[in-house]
């Protein structure tokens, strides 16, 4: 961000308006470009992830999945799918409260997209280096369930409202065990700011093997992660056997797909923090990423998110769903007291200056 | 009623909530066809069901009084379309009662191996739509790898793939090919090593049993009293098997099967796992029934020569009247016929399973949750075809 407005102060410079760079045209321009860069992977990336997971789904169900669109094995289907729904007519039902219905998906939207802004891509390429990036991630993330409660009750539908309150239940219930979770490294490292991790583990090595109770932690994070982004088998917001299709059912056309996208790109943002927290980062054990030039950390980073990714499809096509109640006492009787005695653990391991591993 | 004592809702609460009235279907992702349910629910909690059908009657019973009898046996097809040819043969079975013939030894064997086989392919189905209840798609795809082998092996004598009309009074409609048995074995030799595969996707899933044990409790004497019968009967520990019991078709007598029942193995006797269990387990009694009756079809008419003569000029059944069960692989289904001495039935009415076993649900909902009410409306595997005819 910093190195953007210098450039844009730069260009303005050159350009014979110095007197400009003075003001908050800079930090306009560095603005548009970061909104601009994230809105266009975030968009490149859900088609991606989409074909990815029509692709697992079929292969885990003895199918081939798209095969015609664009020629080779169907990779323009999300392509083809998201122009479909671009041009699809926008329906808002006749009982529906208007202003609450159109600004849900933008809400539940926002949430997730400014996640993005503060995960370290690569040494440097981050677009804010937060200090308090972890708290700042989670916080943010809170602001989807208010878009989703939103949906649910303005659509004047009643799986609508079953599928908020759930949602609403839900993701409240799970950020406790995933907050308390990423206390553990957040202990190890001594550190909020997203930066300061790839740096430690760098150094030295991966979190989730420095002590024994990181691991817990790191799959307390991953499910409770889980329940977060609705994926199975917690996608009971959406459960489409009970609710037809929970909160967004009477969503059609692009107002449809914010939401679609926005369970995607939480993927991607919890995906991220348990590469960076626990899995190292954009960082590789015995080899100096931090050296090399930004693209190499970047494909470092995407490779173990894609592979949390490809894990969270490979639950949804093989579990069936929880019960209401089954997933509120997995919740708060099991992975919250776990996820404190992994904080404990790890708070005496710290004290007493142990180590697990030579590392 | 004692189970509605059981589930009565606890007054003692502190917190109310309104009441609300919500409608399962008739266009919902999970009442298997167009089954409408009135669901109040406390939250999400179900307080009372009333099951409403009707949408798809097709009159099929009172068309049965319109059309002469062998022209009735494609409309059996239609009630349960997933077990066609079971109700051809029920149907059958209570021409022939009626006209005092019995099919040809061959075709009473053709009989027993195509209805077992349709008897799986059911099951599959059930197996398959029940982990789709469960929010597990992936079964369902699985089951379908081999429902398209049965489906395969029953077009070959038959010319269809779903609705056959292959058993017919008389006999079967066709005979088999040379190869037929063999392939017939085959599949239950390559069947067998698939249902291994079933049971570890879904059957001994964590959570899959941590949602269907102790739910949907259908105790005995509930079960008898509704007259529920099928699968959903024998999970509730109920050894009844018309198969077995009343051998309506006779080399059922001379075979050798177990007939499973519910052991509330994970929960209590009766919940929804010991109905899913019962289904998994009668599809392999069913192999073992094909696998015998395979190796004795003896060679002979696969249609009675008499009945082939008198086809030609439509049937006439003198005054009387006949009713004859069959275990469909929903339950016991009968048909009644009254017939005065003309080309079609003067009464024509069926006893169906699917429609006896849904009456139950308005039992068993009362207070469990919305995700509970999906997996026993599943697990009673009911087929609305069959439900509103």
């Amino acid at each position: 961000m910093e190195s953007l407005i210098g450039l844009f102060e730069k260009l303005l410079g050159d350009l014979g308006h110095a007197d400009l760079a003075g003001t908050a045209l800079p930090l306009a321009g560095a603005y548009a470009v970061c909104i601009g860069t994230l809105l266009g992977f975030i968009t490149v990336y859900a088609m991606f992830a989409i074909w990815m997971e029509r692709k697992v789904a079929a292969h885990m169900q003895i199918r081939y999945g798209p095969m015609e669109t664009g020629g080779w094995h169907g990779w323009a289907q999300s392509v083809a799918d998201a122009l479909k729904l671009l041009f699809k007519e926008d329906i808002i039902p006749s009982g529906a409260n208007k202003v609450m219905f159109w600004i849900a998906p933008a809400i539940v939207f926002c949430g997730v997209f400014a996640g993005f802004v503060a995960i370290p891509f690569a040494m440097g390429v981050q677009i804010a280096d937060v200090n308090l990036g972890l708290f700042f991630i989670i916080a943010i993330a809170s602001v989807e369930v208010v878009g989703v409660i939103m949906a649910g009750w303005a659509s004047n539908s009643k799986y609508s409202l079953f599928g908020a309150v759930r949602e609403a239940a839900q993701v409240v219930s799970y950020e406790v065990p995933a907050a308390v979770a990423l206390l553990v490294p957040v202990l190890v490292v001594g550190s909020l700011r997203l930066g300061d991790f790839n740096a430690w583990q760098e150094q030295h090595g991966w979190l989730i093997l420095h002590n024994p109770f990181a691991p817990v932690a790191a799959l307390i994070y991953f499910i409770a992660s889980l329940a977060g982004c609705k994926r199975a088998p917690f996608d009971l917001p959406e459960a489409e056997s009970e609710l037809v299709s929970g909160f967004h059912t009477e969503y059609s056309g692009m107002r449809f797909s914010f939401f679609f996208l926005e369970e995607y790109a939480s993927m991607f943002v919890s995906s991220a923090l348990v590469s960076t927290l626990f899995l190292g980062g954009w960082t590789l054990p015995f080899v100096n990423v931090s050296h090399m030039p930004p693209p190499v950390g970047a494909v470092v980073l995407l490779v173990k998110i894609f592979a949390m990714i490809f894990v969270q499809m490979w639950l949804r096509w093989t579990l069936p769903r929880l019960r209401v109640d089954q997933v509120m006492s997995m919740g708060y009787k099991y992975l919250l007291p776990w996820a404190f005695a992994a904080v404990v653990g790890t708070a005496i391991f710290e004290t007493l200056g142990w180590r697990w591993l030579p590392l | 009623m004692e189970a509605l004592e059981l589930y009565a809702v606890d007054d003692s609460r502190e917190v109310y909530t309104e009441e609300l009235k919500l409608n399962l279907g008739p266009q919902h992702p999970s009442t298997h066809g167009v089954l409408r349910v009135e669901l109040k629910m406390d939250g999400e909690i179900i307080t009372g069901a009333r099951a409403d059908i009707g949408y798809l009657h097709r009159c099929a019973e009172k068309i049965g009084e319109n059309v002469s009898y062998l022209q009735f046996t494609p409309y059996t097809d239609r009630m349960d379309y997933l077990a066609a040819c079971n109700n051809e043969l029920a149907w059958s079975l209570t021409v022939e009662k009626l006209l005092g013939v019995e099919a040809p030894e061959r075709a009473q064997w053709l009989r027993v191996i195509v209805c077992e086989l349709n008897r799986i392919a059911s099951h599959l189905i059930a197996f398959g739509t029940y982990g789709i209840d469960m929010g597990a798609n992936t079964p369902f795809f699985y089951a379908f790898r081999e429902r398209e082998l049965i489906l395969a092996l029953l077009e070959r004598p038959s010319g269809q793939r779903m609705l056959y009309n292959y058993v017919r009074p008389g006999g079967v409609a066709h005979d088999i090919d040379e190869t037929w048995l063999d392939d017939v074995l085959r599949f239950c030799d390559h069947f067998e090593k698939m249902w291994a595969e079933y049971n570890t996707l879904l059957t001994h899933n964590r959570i899959f049993i941590g949602r269907t044990a102790n739910i949907g409790v259908l105790p005995k004497e509930v079960a008898i009293a509704f007259g529920v019968t099928g699968p959903s009967l024998r999970a509730s520990g109920v050894r009844w098997d018309l198969r077995r019991d009343v051998p309506y078709l006779w080399p059922y007598g001379e075979l050798e099967f177990d007939v499973p029942v519910g052991e509330g193995t994970h929960g209590t006797l009766g919940d929804c796992w010991d109905r899913y269990w019962v289904r998994m387990r009668e599809m392999m009694e069913s192999i073992r029934i094909i696998r015998q009756a395979c190796r004795r079809v003896p060679s002979g008419d696969f249609m009675d020569k008499n009945l082939i003569k008198i086809y030609k000029s439509p049937i006439k059944p003198g005054p009387g009247e006949a009713y004859l069960r069959t275990e469909n692989p929903r339950g016991e289904l009968g048909f009644y016929i009254v017939a005065a001495g003309g080309t079609s039935p003067l009464r024509c009415r069926a006893r169906g399973p699917s429609f006896c076993n849904l009456s139950v649900l308005e039992t068993l909902l009362p207070g469990c949750m919305i995700a509970d009410g999906v997996a026993i409306i599943g697990s009673l595997d009911i087929v609305l075809g069959e439900v509103d005819r």
